[in-house]
């Protein structure tokens, strides 16, 4: 099959690879329809995530048919239409019991390589590193899902794939960030960030109620999104513009109810001195960038809620713990429990509340996936999302 | 006390003081602490399963290999011993074990009685508090020296690593019936970082099959 494969920071090829087949009894074979390249791919591409491997096949947004189960695989047969979360559980540890999914104790391989550097291991993810398990990714014609038992979602309608595929990652993710801000109805919201991730935190906000939401961003294109959702979008490069000052413009005087850093820290940008030293090394994390949160420390009204759905790394410099204290905020974060919102929130897109499609800025095929990597890192063409056709070839997607 | 380096275990000192215990009349204890040649590992796992069953499950030590890397077969010779083989690359260590203390559903304690390795162990399940499962908490020992140096050796890892994915291993079997695992994946070219990498973070130890072999 063709896969994207990493070969080095800043170097991807669209790569003939062996197809993947079943290893364990839970996994399930996805013949994928269609996939995308995340935000957080991008750091992967920019070398920021340690324990990258040369051939290592990218993605983990994608949906597909199912073309082969294990044996203990009872609830999918070939031929179900599936979107597949990018956090994997096996939903039977205590975290899964607990709903927090992307906790789960047992899916990653490499658990010892995640402890050795944070100290606690999450759940494996595709496509996203060895520390994070090392699971090939869905950038490619097929994939492998283990416990495909407990997260494929089914696609029972006839929606087409491009309104559900952002099941998958980035919707479920905004939502999770709306739902940690804490909405109460008539809020006002501030979201920095009007990435894709960004873009439905605005969307999952008003859904919740928000009164207003307003977004923070310096691409053009992507405040334009934000606007087409009924946000009040703040320029931060703009010479005149002080982000504090306007949300406090905006909120007289008090600040936002809720404020949601959907930046991160570039997101991972930890740099991981030696990650696996056989038994003790643990490593040096490298300072992260913390100016979103700080700021939406500073900004959000007192009494009030920080909801980081960006991804931090490490150790953080002078965060304004302080104010955060004097104001009695609640702070509330974490890697996406996809698995508690995929079916809900399909429920939404069946019923015609939103249509995640409208984000899709660009429609290509695996082999001009590498290329694409660069457009986007470079913020080059307008880039608000980029979906592949897997099975396309060049010039016809 | 100081122990010169020896071929068989002093494994009293586990075995009969309950040392894999981490409470201690109220007290944490901490874990023993390396010197003389010995090396120990405990670390501890919250399994989602009866004590009742996952004693079972480490009791039957013919599966052992289900969920113990780089372990080729175990055969039980009598009532407690049982006939343990590692192998790795065509390299092979074999080794005689026996239990010396067996309470069901409770704790299991043993020790190397002869062969290639001198080691000894202890594992203990706890029922959590709060309806979370059973604790299981695992000690164990070895003694350093020519044999235990060809362990690491052969196995890739360092004897404290083993004991902690093992019961990694156990724990994901138990709970899932499956042990998680990447090897056999398609991938592009590696090169030889890509070889290198693999090597050093570990994954090129075969992950447990967790079922029977055909």
């Amino acid at each position: 099959m063709k896969a994207v494969c990493w070969m080095g920071t800043g170097k991807l090829e669209t790569l003939n690879v062996p197809d993947p087949t079943l290893l364990n009894p839970h996994d399930a074979i996805i013949k994928i329809t269609r996939t995308a390249i995340c935000g957080s791919d991008l750091h992967l591409y920019d070398g920021f995530i340690p324990t990258m491997e040369a051939g290592d096949i990218l993605g983990h947004e994608f949906m597909g048919l199912i073309e082969e189960v294990g044996n203990d695989v009872t609830n999918l047969k070939r031929g179900d239409r599936v979107v597949v979360p990018f956090t994997i559980a096996c939903g039977n540890c205590l975290f899964c019991r607990k709903k927090l999914w992307s906790a789960c104790d047992n899916t990653n391989p490499n658990s010892h390589l995640m402890e050795a550097a944070y100290g606690y291991s999450g759940s494996g993810l595709f496509g996203y590193s060895h520390m994070m398990g090392g699971y090939a990714g869905g950038q490619a014609q097929y994939a492998r899902v283990p416990f495909a038992n407990v997260g494929p979602l089914k696609i029972e309608s006839d929606l087409p794939d491009e309104k559900v595929l952002f099941l998958s990652d980035i919707f479920p993710t905004g939502y999770m960030a709306a739902e940690n801000a804490q909405i109460q109805p008539g809020d006002t919201v501030a979201v920095w960030g009007c990435g894709p991730v960004g873009q439905f935190t605005i969307a999952s906000a008003f859904m919740l109620g928000a009164g207003r939401v307003i977004a923070i961003d310096r691409f053009p294109e992507r405040l334009k999104l934000a606007r087409s959702l009924g946000a009040i979008t703040v320029d931060y490069s703009e010479e005149d513009v002080n982000v504090l000052t306007a949300l406090k413009d905006l909120t007289g005087g008090i600040g936002p109810d809720a404020c949601i850093d959907a930046v991160g820290l570039e997101a991972h940008s930890t740099e991981l001195q030696g990650v696996y030293d056989k038994v003790k090394t643990s490593l040096l994390l490298e300072t992260d960038r913390p100016g979103v949160l700080r700021q939406a420390i500073q900004a959000v009204r007192k009494g009030g809620t920080v909801s980081i759905p960006g991804v931090y790394g490490g150790l953080l410099d002078k965060v304004p713990f302080g104010a955060a204290f004097g104001k009695g905020i609640t702070m509330k974060m974490g890697q996406t429990n996809m698995h508690n919102y995929m079916k809900p929130l399909l429920e939404r897109i069946e019923q015609g509340q939103i249509d995640p499609s409208y984000l899709i800025s660009h429609r290509i095929t695996l082999d001009e996936a590498p290329e694409m990597y660069k457009v986007w890192r470079d913020k080059k063409d307008n880039v608000t999302k980029i979906v592949i056709d897997p099975w396309a070839e060049k010039g016809s997607a | 006390m100081s122990h010169p380096l020896m071929e068989k275990p002093n494994a009293e000192q586990v075995l009969f003081s309950a040392s894999a215990a981490v409470v201690m009349d109220g007290r944490y204890l901490a874990p023993p602490q390396d010197k003389d040649g010995k090396i120990w590992a405990r670390t501890s796992a919250i399994v989602q399963a009866d004590a009742s069953e996952l004693y079972a499950l480490w009791r039957d030590v013919e599966s052992a290999p289900k969920w113990q890397e780089q372990m080729t077969s175990v055969r039980r010779i009598g009532d407690v011993t049982s006939h343990w083989v590692m192998e790795s690359d065509g390299e092979k260590i074999e080794w005689d074990s026996e239990i010396l203390a067996d309470e069901p559903g409770k704790r299991i304690a043993w020790r190397s009685i002869a062969g290639d390795s001198s080691n000894a162990g202890e594992v203990i399940f706890d029922t959590a508090p709060g309806d979370r499962g059973t604790l299981v908490t695992v000690l164990q020992e070895f003694h350093l020296g020519k044999i235990a140096n060809a362990w690491e050796t052969i196995v890739g890892r360092n004897p404290k690593q083993s004991v902690i994915e093992n019961l990694r291993h156990f724990k994901a079997f138990a709970e899932t019936g499956e042990i998680p695992r990447t090897q056999g994946q398609p991938h592009g070219p590696r090169g030889i970082i890509g070889k290198m990498k693999k090597s050093l973070y570990g994954e090129t130890i075969t992950t447990p099959p967790a079922e029977k072999a055909s």
